[in-house]
This record gives structure tokens, C-alpha cells and sequence, in this order.
């Protein structure tokens, strides 16, 4: 049973002025706004600025947030759209389509579908504890075999397989619905 | 990409669970790498507060709100964006560095990944090489160099490096267009010869 906040329960502690709450959501989808405001706009630096438009547009909007529409995340990614797109267009351009690898000839719509997956996962990703985000990132997006992250991290092979097993567990738990 | 097979041992696993874990896995070759959050995201900004009120616009509020509204969110902010944040990931936590590509070196017992950033204005690459268990180098004039490649040989210079703990990590930029090249490799090098030494770790 994960006993974790959730994201609809921060921001209406966020609305009613508490920061620790505020804090933890900055925790949990920093990483994910950053790499939205990233594949938006294209360029490093507009999307750190879009980052910090999106969590004070949290801030001082958090009360509009209405729990019985719908959990906390996409409203999240909803704020933090309008913010990239106000940040595009407050410097009179047009937000860069840039396309999601691999799949550089998707539509809009595959586009949409895919920057809503990478966000559901990189938050997720943040919940997991450090030693079992390291494994997968290794496993996943460094090519390396289960032998060859044990001898990089100097673990043993066993302990290896059981921190990727029980971080995919968590993560099947923490997206939920979302993988039906 | 990762079959899950070679990510995950499913023996014992009832079918449904390993049907979820399947999900995952590949809802994580979909979602791809998280990116690394810049300093500037990590670290309290910089900006005073009265900079930041001048950003915050308030379209939901009220118009004659939105200063009080304004100078408290600015403020939380910074407070937020301050310590809190690092203060709530304290523990252990790798620096921060923009990568586009992990690239990764193996050879003769050692591992290395070699982290690729964005290209700045003026055409340089930075890159972040980290290394482990690369021998020490017997001789203080000795060091490592890392080259890129083609047709099989050492052509272009990335930097020079030594090592002297388990895992060593070090920050290069260079200015080659990569597309000209085939891959890396480490070489061992000696004070008196600045070719290409012998190969000790290739992609």
C-alpha cells in the first residue's frame, strides 16, 4: 500500500498557502515539466524559464484545481502547457514542435500522447527510491546488460535483478491506472 | 531498447503481474531518459524578488489583487525554489549535466558511460566522461586520452585525463561535428608519445 501524498492532495495544501506541500510537488514534477518545456520549446534556457513560470502559476493558481474533475497530474500538465505556450509566445514565437524520438514523423496527436507518457513516467520515476532509479537508468537508457550494471555499480547480479523487479513493481503501482 | 526478458527475471511471476511489468517496461522505452535538471533549477535562483513579482501576472485573480498576490507568490518562490527543494533531496545525488545521449565504453574490466550535451552557439560539445575501474596510472606523467574515431582509428582528440579513484568523472568539449565520426575509444598515454595509444576502452 503506498502511503504517498497525492498530487490532487498537494495542491490543495498548496492552495491554502502550505509551502511544504508546494515543495513536494516542485519534488515530483520539475524533472517532468522540464523535459515537456524541453521537447516544447526546443532551447535550454526557455525551458528553465518555463519551469519557473509553471510552478509559480501553480502557486497562485493551485485553487482553481477541483478534485472532483479528475486527479492532480493533468491538471498539472495542463498548467504547465500554458505556461510553455505563454513563454513561446511572449517572445512572439511559435513553440517548437520539436518531435518526440523515436518517432520523428508522428502526428500531433502521437506527439500529445507520447509527451503524456514520458510525463506520467518521469514523475512516477521520482517516487522511486535513488538506488532503484540508478538501476533502471542504467538497464533502460545506457545499453548496458544486468552483468555489466552489477560490475558498473559493484553490486552483486542478484541484488541487481531484484532492485529492477521491485522498482518496476513500484512504478506498476504508482502509475496505476495508466497501464491498463 | 531492452527486451524485458534481459531486464527482468519473470520466473515466479503469476501472469498478471508479469503482464504489469510488462507495461512498465514499455511504457519506459516510450517515455525515454528523464532529462538532467539544469543548476539552475537545483539551486536557489538568483533573481530578487522584485524581479520575480514583475513576471508574475495574475489572470485569475482579480486586477487589484494581483500585487499583494504577486510579492507573496514571488516570495514563496523563492523560498521554494531555495532551499526547500534541495533541502528535500539532500541525500545523494549525481551533479547535474545536460545529456542528449549516454554513450557507453567498455574494455579490459573498466566502464565508462561518456554523457553528450546539446552543441552551445559557437559549435563546441560538451561531454562528461565518467570512468570506472580504470586502472591508475603507473607513471605521474602517464594519462588517458579519449579520441573519436574512424574506420577504426583514433583521429580526433576529445581530452586528456587521469584517474586516481574507482570512478573518476570528468567534463570535456569539443568541436567536431560527430557525424564525421564512428565511435570513441580511451587510450593510454605516455609523456613522450601524443598519438594514439593502445585502445583501453571503445564504444
Amino acid at each position: 500500500m503506498r502511503l504517498v501524498t497525492s498530487d490532487g492532495e498537494l495542491i490543495q495544501r498548496a492552495a491554502t498557502g502550505d509551502r511544504s506541500a508546494f515543495e513536494d510537488l516542485y519534488h515530483r514534477y520539475a524533472r517532468p515539466v522540464f523535459g515537456l518545456a524541453l521537447r516544447r520549446l526546443g532551447d535550454r534556457g526557455r525551458a528553465e524559464d518555463a519551469v519557473q513560470e509553471t510552478f509559480a502559476s501553480i502557486w497562485r493558481s493551485a485553487g482553481s484545481y477541483k478534485p472532483d474533475r479528475g486527479p492532480g497530474a493533468p491538471w498539472l500538465y495542463a498548467v504547465a502547457r500554458n505556461a510553455i505556450v505563454d513563454r513561446a509566445r511572449a517572445r512572439n514565437e511559435i513553440p517548437s514542435e520539436i518531435p518526440d524520438e523515436p518517432t520523428p514523423d508522428s502526428g500531433p496527436g502521437d506527439r500529445a500522447e507520447q509527451s503524456w507518457v514520458a510525463w506520467r513516467v518521469h514523475r512516477a520515476l521520482e517516487e522511486l527510491p535513488e538506488r532503484e532509479r540508478e538501476v533502471l537508468a542504467l538497464a533502460y537508457w545506457s545499453g548496458l546488460s544486468q552483468s555489466e550494471v552489477s560490475e558498473f555499480l559493484g553490486i552483486p547480479l542478484g541484488t541487481v535483478k531484484t532492485r529492477t523487479r521491485a522498482a518496476l513493481a513500484k512504478l506498476s503501482e504508482i502509475l496505476g491506472d495508466d497501464i491498463e | 531498447m531492452s527486451r524485458f526478458e534481459d531486464v527482468i527475471d519473470a520466473q515466479g511471476l503469476a501472469p498478471d503481474e508479469e503482464a504489469r511489468l510488462r507495461r512498465v517496461h514499455d511504457l519506459l522505452e516510450q517515455a525515454g531518459p528523464p532529462p538532467d535538471l539544469p543548476p539552475a533549477l537545483e539551486h536557489p535562483p538568483s533573481a530578487p524578488v522584485e524581479d520575480e513579482a514583475e513576471i508574475v501576472q495574475f489572470p485569475l485573480l482579480p486586477r487589484r489583487r494581483w500585487p499583494i498576490f504577486a510579492v507573496a507568490a514571488a516570495a514563496a518562490a523563492v523560498l521554494v525554489f531555495g532551499g526547500g527543494y534541495l533541502t528535500g533531496n539532500g541525500k545523494r545525488k549525481a551533479p547535474s549535466f545536460e545529456t542528449t545521449r549516454v554513450v557507453p565504453m567498455r574494455g579490459h574490466g573498466a566502464l565508462a558511460f561518456l554523457r553528450v550535451a546539446p552543441p552551445d552557439s559557437a559549435g563546441n560539445t560538451p561531454m562528461q566522461l565518467e570512468v570506472n575501474n580504470l586502472p591508475t596510472q603507473p607513471r605521474k606523467t602517464d594519462y588517458y586520452e579519449l579520441w573519436l574515431t574512424r574506420d577504426g582509428k583514433a583521429i580526433a582528440p576529445c581530452g586528456s585525463f587521469r584517474v586516481n579513484e574507482r570512478t573518476t568523472t570528468v567534463r570535456l568539449s569539443v568541436p567536431y561535428d560527430f557525424r564525421r565520426f564512428e565511435g570513441w575509444v580511451v587510450t593510454t598515454q605516455t609523456a613522450t608519445h601524443h598519438t594514439p595509444g593502445p585502445v583501453i576502452l571503445s564504444t
